[in-house]
Formats: structure tokens, sequence, C-alpha cells
């Protein structure tokens, strides 16, 4: 007997697909992106911050305490690309990275936002008179942009693994290592921390990083899972 | 139902299991691996003190803490999170034994506590440490390991996404890494603190850190901890209720044991202190052995006695290439770098008392000019002793035999107390005298990084000449004395070529007058039979072009007298 074929996630798609599927999934992605989790670490590192701040007194916070603050928020991302019921995603007209690509995108302006939040509490703890004298914000921009695509891309590479269900705990520990081997290591953070690297080489190498983080994380989201024949022979 | 002893034992078997679980946990595992790298690195360079390793070995068990915590959340919610709660409930157990199966299972990781603290115990051993383990600090860092694994149980039972255990252990290091913004007693209240001074005592101080209070107040975290998850997982209201009875004993712990933490240290404890730093080189310490080529005093706190050997290598080895020195007497003495600008040290305490002890510190014998007595630091002596520290107490010792000022006298170790020997060749004479005790090349210490020593400009009565930074001069060990020149340096080098009987011949049959400081380097030169080396004008830079400091960067500096 033969089978009518299933249907297909790849090849040519009916006309304005996307014109009418980019609404449903918008809502899909939306509803199934970890927002708890997200916003929590988001928020729980901005608290901290937040109360670090109101009893810096005479110590005013500086660039290395957002550092520390804004970890919770890249582990928090770190479960943001998983994919739940990947096998029944599979079976979908769209491709499976979409999902992925999707919710990490819905996740960078609670990113920012945090960011945001969390430069702007340190400045308010620099008296007014120094802040001129304040260190350049762009290579810390850099360096957590690093950051937040490392562990991005660590959970994206677990998804393709048997270890799928744990992405977001391993891309958390393996990201957390990395950020403290680059901190603690005199070789590697001669090249990424300010000083003894200039902003502008730092910079550099922190988006060098980024940037290949993401190329890594785009290869590992891509659409090459187990597929249906075109035509199934039982 | 299942009789009571059945469910112990199932508790038990099943707790077994957890512990089981937790130590060969990988991420206990790897904060075992970061909690022994951590102590090592924090312990290698100095000499082992027990009263400060203690400590550390605790501040290393922060990681395992952290990393147990993570574990226990994960295995505590490892239930929900498989979405398997209905299949659980259908076990005989209940999600309140299990729970406390999982507090019980924490013991586990003091297996890996156990074996950090082993294996601490035995290098510290090993390196000959000052003074005894305190059991009490020791036990306070297994338990902040345990409160962690506690707290991590009842994140677990309430919040079962893997995140809550992550962000539970960013909490939970809070304290750890920003204790350094607080500057009051209220430190000691968080998990767990390791004053720098620690390694500044010369002995133990009852209360500093307060070690018993403090485990009392881990001891009652992990109480309250575990109680809130057995009030969390109980399925009747009876038992919940006599939990929070028990969480409220465990808070009403907590609160005392942080209002003794707070107490001030006895003030008869801190005058002990502060006349025991101050008081170094006082008679009751020292020690003159007696097989030495010249009067040496050795003036050691009590319990480092063993540390004579590591002083007396370099010492005898620049006395014995000096003529008899027997009718002046050169006194070696241990330090503190004690400093009551710390409000953990004197907090509770009138400033008029405050203010007298610091007067005592600051007429302490190392804080006065000398020529005849050199001061090491106790707390940065290394336990093997390292060369570039070897180097700077032989020069210390040389430049007392060729009658140069040992110790400027300000503690604080100001560059610009120190004079410099220009045109004096007594320099050159403890620069080679050093050379020879140590073995050390003299031509490979002309590197101009400074990362071991090189050049650096100087003014001397408005002149910019270059001094030449010794191994060992940026590592305050040694209390600065005086500033090497690179004239002296320069000429050393030259006299380190010629054989070593030739140059000693020459300084014997002329000691006084080399030494008087009126000889000058190159009438040294002339006796040796070498011509005095050119001295360079400037710093050379990269590329061969000589640098040329701007004006008013350039250090001042007095002349030593002759």
């Amino acid at each position: 007997m033969t089978l009518p074929p299933p249907v297909m996630s790849t090849g040519s798609r009916p006309r304005r697909f996307w014109t009418r599927a980019l609404p449903v999934l918008v809502k899909h992605l939306t509803r199934t992106t970890p927002w708890v989790a997200l916003i929590a670490g988001c928020a729980s590192g901005t608290l901290v911050l937040a109360v670090m701040a109101y009893f810096a007194g005479h110590t005013p916070l500086n660039q290395d305490t957002v550092r520390f603050t804004f970890l919770p928020a890249v582990a928090a991302l770190a479960y943001v690309p998983h994919v739940h019921f990947r096998p029944l995603v599979q079976a979908m007209p769209v491709p499976t990275w979409i999902v992925s690509a999707g919710q990490t995108l819905l996740a960078v302006p609670v990113l920012a936002a945090t960011c945001w939040v969390q430069l702007r509490l340190v400045t308010s703890t620099v008296p007014a008179g120094s802040a001129g004298s304040l260190p350049a914000v762009y290579p810390l921009l850099a360096q957590l942009t690093g950051w937040s695509l490392l562990a991005v891309a660590i959970a994206a590479c677990c998804e393709r693994t048997r270890y799928a269900a744990l992405s977001g705990a391993i891309a958390t520990t393996a990201g957390f290592a990395l950020i403290a081997t680059a901190s603690y290591t005199d070789a590697i953070k001669r090249h990424l921390l300010t000083p003894p690297a200039t902003p502008h080489a730092a910079t550099t190498t922190w988006y060098a990083i980024a940037v290949s983080a993401l190329a890594l994380a785009c290869l590992a989201i891509r659409d090459s899972w187990h597929r249906y024949a075109r035509r199934l022979h039982l | 139902m299942t009789p009571r002893p059945a469910r112990a034992r199932a508790t038990l078997r099943l707790a077994q299991i957890e512990a089981a679980l937790l130590t060969r946990s990988i991420l206990v595992l790897a904060g075992l691996v970061v909690s022994g790298i951590l102590v090592w690195f924090s312990t290698y360079r100095g000499q082992p003190l027990w009263w400060n390793d203690a400590w550390v070995i605790g501040y290393g068990q922060t990681v395992i803490s952290l990393t147990v915590l993570i574990a226990a959340q994960l295995a505590t919610a490892r239930v929900r999170r498989d979405g398997l709660a209905e299949l659980y409930k259908s076990f005989p157990s209940s999600v309140g034994r299990r729970t406390l199966a999982h507090l019980i299972g924490v013991l586990g990781a003091a297996l890996g506590c156990l074996v950090l603290i082993g294996a601490a115990t035995s290098v510290f051993e090993l390196r000959d440490a000052v003074g005894t383990p305190d059991l009490t600090v020791l036990t306070g860092g297994v338990v902040l390991v345990l409160a962690g694994g506690a707290i991590g149980v009842a994140i677990g039972t309430r919040f079962p996404h893997p995140l809550a255990g992550v962000l539970g252990a960013f909490v939970w290091f809070i304290p750890f890494s920003q204790s350094n913004r607080f500057n009051s007693a209220i430190v000691w209240l968080f998990p767990w603190v390791k004053p720098p001074q620690l390694s500044q005592l010369p002995g133990p101080l009852s209360g500093y850190p307060p070690a018993l209070a403090h485990t009392v107040e881990l001891a009652a975290i992990a109480a309250l901890a575990g109680t809130v998850a057995l009030a969390i997982s109980a399925d009747a209201r009876r038992p919940r209720v006599a939990l929070l009875g028990g969480a409220a004993a465990a808070l009403a712990a907590i609160v005392v044991a942080c209002a003794v933490q707070l107490q001030p240290i006895p003030t008869r404890d801190l005058d002990h202190l502060v006349g025991e730093a101050a008081n170094t080189g006082s008679a009751q310490h020292c020690a003159t052995p007696a097989a030495t080529p010249a009067s040496v005093r050795y003036c050691l706190y009590p319990g480092f006695g063993s540390r004579l050997s590591s002083l007396q290598g370099p010492v005898n080895a620049v006395l014995a290439q000096i003529p008899d020195q027997r009718t002046r007497t050169l006194t070696i003495s241990q330090t503190s770098g004690l400093t009551l600008d710390d409000p953990t040290l004197t907090h509770g305490h009138s400033p008029q008392q405050v203010t007298a002890w610091t007067t005592q510190l600051a007429n302490a014998p190392a804080n006065l000019p000398s020529s005849s007595a050199i001061y090491v630091n106790l707390g940065t002596w290394p336990a093997q002793g390292q060369a570039n520290v070897r180097f700077d107490l032989a020069l210390a010792t040389a430049d007392w035999a060729v009658g140069l000022p040992t110790n400027v006298g300000a503690r604080t170790s100001l560059q610009s107390n120190r004079c410099m020997p220009l045109e004096q060749a007594r320099d050159a004479i403890a620069i080679w005298l050093t050379s020879q005790a140590t073995h050390a090349k003299l031509t490979l210490l002309r590197n101009t990084t400074r990362s071991v020593s090189g050049y650096m400009p100087v003014q001397v009565d408005g002149v910019t000449v270059l001094a030449w930074v010794y191994p060992g001069q940026d590592a305050t060990v040694v209390t600065l004395g005086t500033q090497t020149t690179a004239a002296g340096y320069l000429l050393a080098t030259a006299m380190a070529t010629l054989p070593t009987q030739r140059v000693a011949a020459v300084l014997a049959a002329g000691w006084d007058t080399w030494t008087s400081g009126l000889a000058t380097g190159t009438q040294l030169a002339a006796a040796l039979g070498i011509t005095m080396p050119a001295v360079p004008t400037g710093l050379v830079g990269p590329g061969g072009r000589t640098i040329t400091p701007q004006p008013g960067t350039v250090p001042s500096q007095p002349q030593c007298p002759t």
C-alpha cells in the first residue's frame, strides 16, 4: 500500500506562505519563549545591583559590578533557544530553526533593557564631578554581547545532542567556565580586558568572538534533522 | 500504612543513594577541583600560617558550596522537572520523606570537603606550617558546604527549573564577592570572609574572625533551609506547623549568632597583639646563634623558630665573605604589617584607644631609621625562600656590612626616603657580595622591563641619575634600605668577571677605606685593574632609542651620607 506523502518542512511552499504564517508564528513564539526564566535571570541581577547601588555609600560601583550582575541574565539566555517537542515541530511546515532563532530574537530586547538599566544604576552611584572620567562603555557592551552569544551558541550546540533536555544547564556551566577562563588567564585576558588591552582592541576581539559564536549558533540550529522521505513505501 | 521503622529505613536508603549521586556529581567534583586550585593559588607564595590558612581553606570551599547548591537543587527538583510527580505519588515514600532523604544526602558533599581539608593540611604540614589548625574553622568550612546544599534542596522543593539553582547560587555568592565593599564588622555575618590582615598577625587572635559563632550561624542557616524545605513538602498541616516552629528556632539561633559575632574583640587581646606587633626586635624574642662570622641577632615571633634557617642562609653567605665584624651587631627581625585602619579589628573601641594603639605601632622599631637592623615581613616571607627574596635579604646584609642604611624608617616603604650611594665604591661592593652569596648572574639582571630588575631614573640633588632596581625590591618582603645605583651595578658586574680571590684580597686590604663612603667606584676599579664601566645617561626603549623622562615625573631621593 502506498500512503500519501506527508507534509514537508522543506521544499517549495505555497505562495504567501510566510505572510500568513508569520502572525501565527509570532504568537506561538511569544507563548513558548521562557519569559519567567528570562525575566527572573535579568531581574535578579538587576535587583542585586540596585541593592548594591543603594548601599554603595562612598564607594561607587564600577563596570566590574555590571559584569558580575549580568551573569544571571546570560544564564537565563542559555535556556531560551530550547525547542520543546522537537519531533512535533519537525513535522510542521516551517523550519525548526525558526523556533530557536525567534525566541532568541525576542529575548534580545529584554537583555538590552537589562544592560541599560544596570549601566544607569552604576552611573547613579558615581559622583557628578567625576562622571567625565568614567571608562568607555563600548568595550563592556562588546563583552556582554560576546558572553550572551557564547551562551546561545553552546546551548544551540547542545540542542543537537542527546543531552538536548539539559542544554540550558550545560550552556550555563560551560559559559561560566569560559568566562572565568577568559577573566583569570593572563594569556587570554590581555586581549580581552581593559586594561591591559586597549578599549578598541578589546571591543574588536569581543565582537569577533560574538560573530563567531553567532555563526556557530546559526549552524547549530539549522534545519538538518531527520526528515520523512518524500514517499514512504510500506 | 507503612510501619514507622520501615519508613525510616527507606528514607535512609534513599538518602544513601542521593548522597552517592551528589558525591559523584560532575558539578560537585568540578567544584572540588576549582576549590583545590583556589586554595593552592591563595597560599603557595607565603609561608603557611594556620590561623590564616584555615580560613583560606574555607574560602576555597565556597566554590564547593555553590556547586553543591546547584546540584542539590537539580536533584530535588528532578521529579517535577521530568514531569513524574504523578508517578512518584504512587510510591510508598511521600514527598516529605524524599525531601528528608535529599537533606540527609547533602552530607555526601561533606566527603569532598574532607578530601580538600585533608589534602590542604598535608600540603601545609609538608611546607612546615606555623601554628595548629583550628578545628572550629575547619568545621565551619564543612558546614558552609552543607548550608549551600540545604538551600539547594529548599529551592528545588519549590522551584523545579534548573535556572532556580543557578540564581540561588548567584545570591549565595554575592556576599562572598562583595564583602570588600563593607568596611565594618558586619562582614562577619556574610557566609565566609577572610580578612586580609589575618596573614599579618604574629599568632591567632581570638574573635578575629569569630569562628565558633560563625559556624553556629552557618549551621542555623542550614537548619532553617532544611526546615523550610520539609515544611514546603509536608503533606499534613500538623507537621508543617511543627516545622515552622523549628524554622523560627533556627532563625532565633541565627540572630543570636550574629549578635555574638558583632561583639568587639576584648581590649586585653588587642593590647597584646599591638604590643607584640610594635615590639619587634625586643630582646624577649631574640636569639644569637653561636657559630656566626659576625654578631647577628635573629628576632622572631614565638612559633616562627623553624624559619631561622631560611633567614640564616643568605645572611651567613654574605658575612662569610667580609672581614671580622664582631664589634658591630646586626639585628634581623620579623615585623608585622598590621594596621589598625581595619574596623573589623577595632570596632567597639573608643577612638582614643585606637589612636593610642596606632601611635604605639608608629613608634615600633621597624618604623625608625636604622643602619643595624633588617626587618622581614612575617606575612609575605616565602616558605621555601624564593631567589629574589634571598637576593633582597642578602643585599640588605651586604648594605649593613659596608655601612649603608638598612631601613629607611617608614613601614609604608616610601621610595623617596631611600638614599642613593652615588659615586661610592661600597654600593658596588654590596652588590658584588650579594651576587657571590646568592650565586646570581648579574649580567642577566639588566632587564629594563623591571619585571625582575632594571634601571629607573631618579633625581639626586637636582641631577637625574639611573638607579638599579634589584631582584626582590618590589616584593616588599624586606623593609626598604638603600637604593642601588646603575653605576654600582655595572661596576659589580665587571668585578664578578674577575677571580673571586683577587677581588676579596683587594677589599680585605683596605676594607675600612672602601666602605667609608669616601672611596669612589673609579678608585675601586683602578685598584682592581679594570676600567670603570660607562654608565648610561637614560633609559633605552624599544628600537634602541633613549627615553627622556618628563620633568616632574622623576622621583627625588637623597644622597647617602658618607
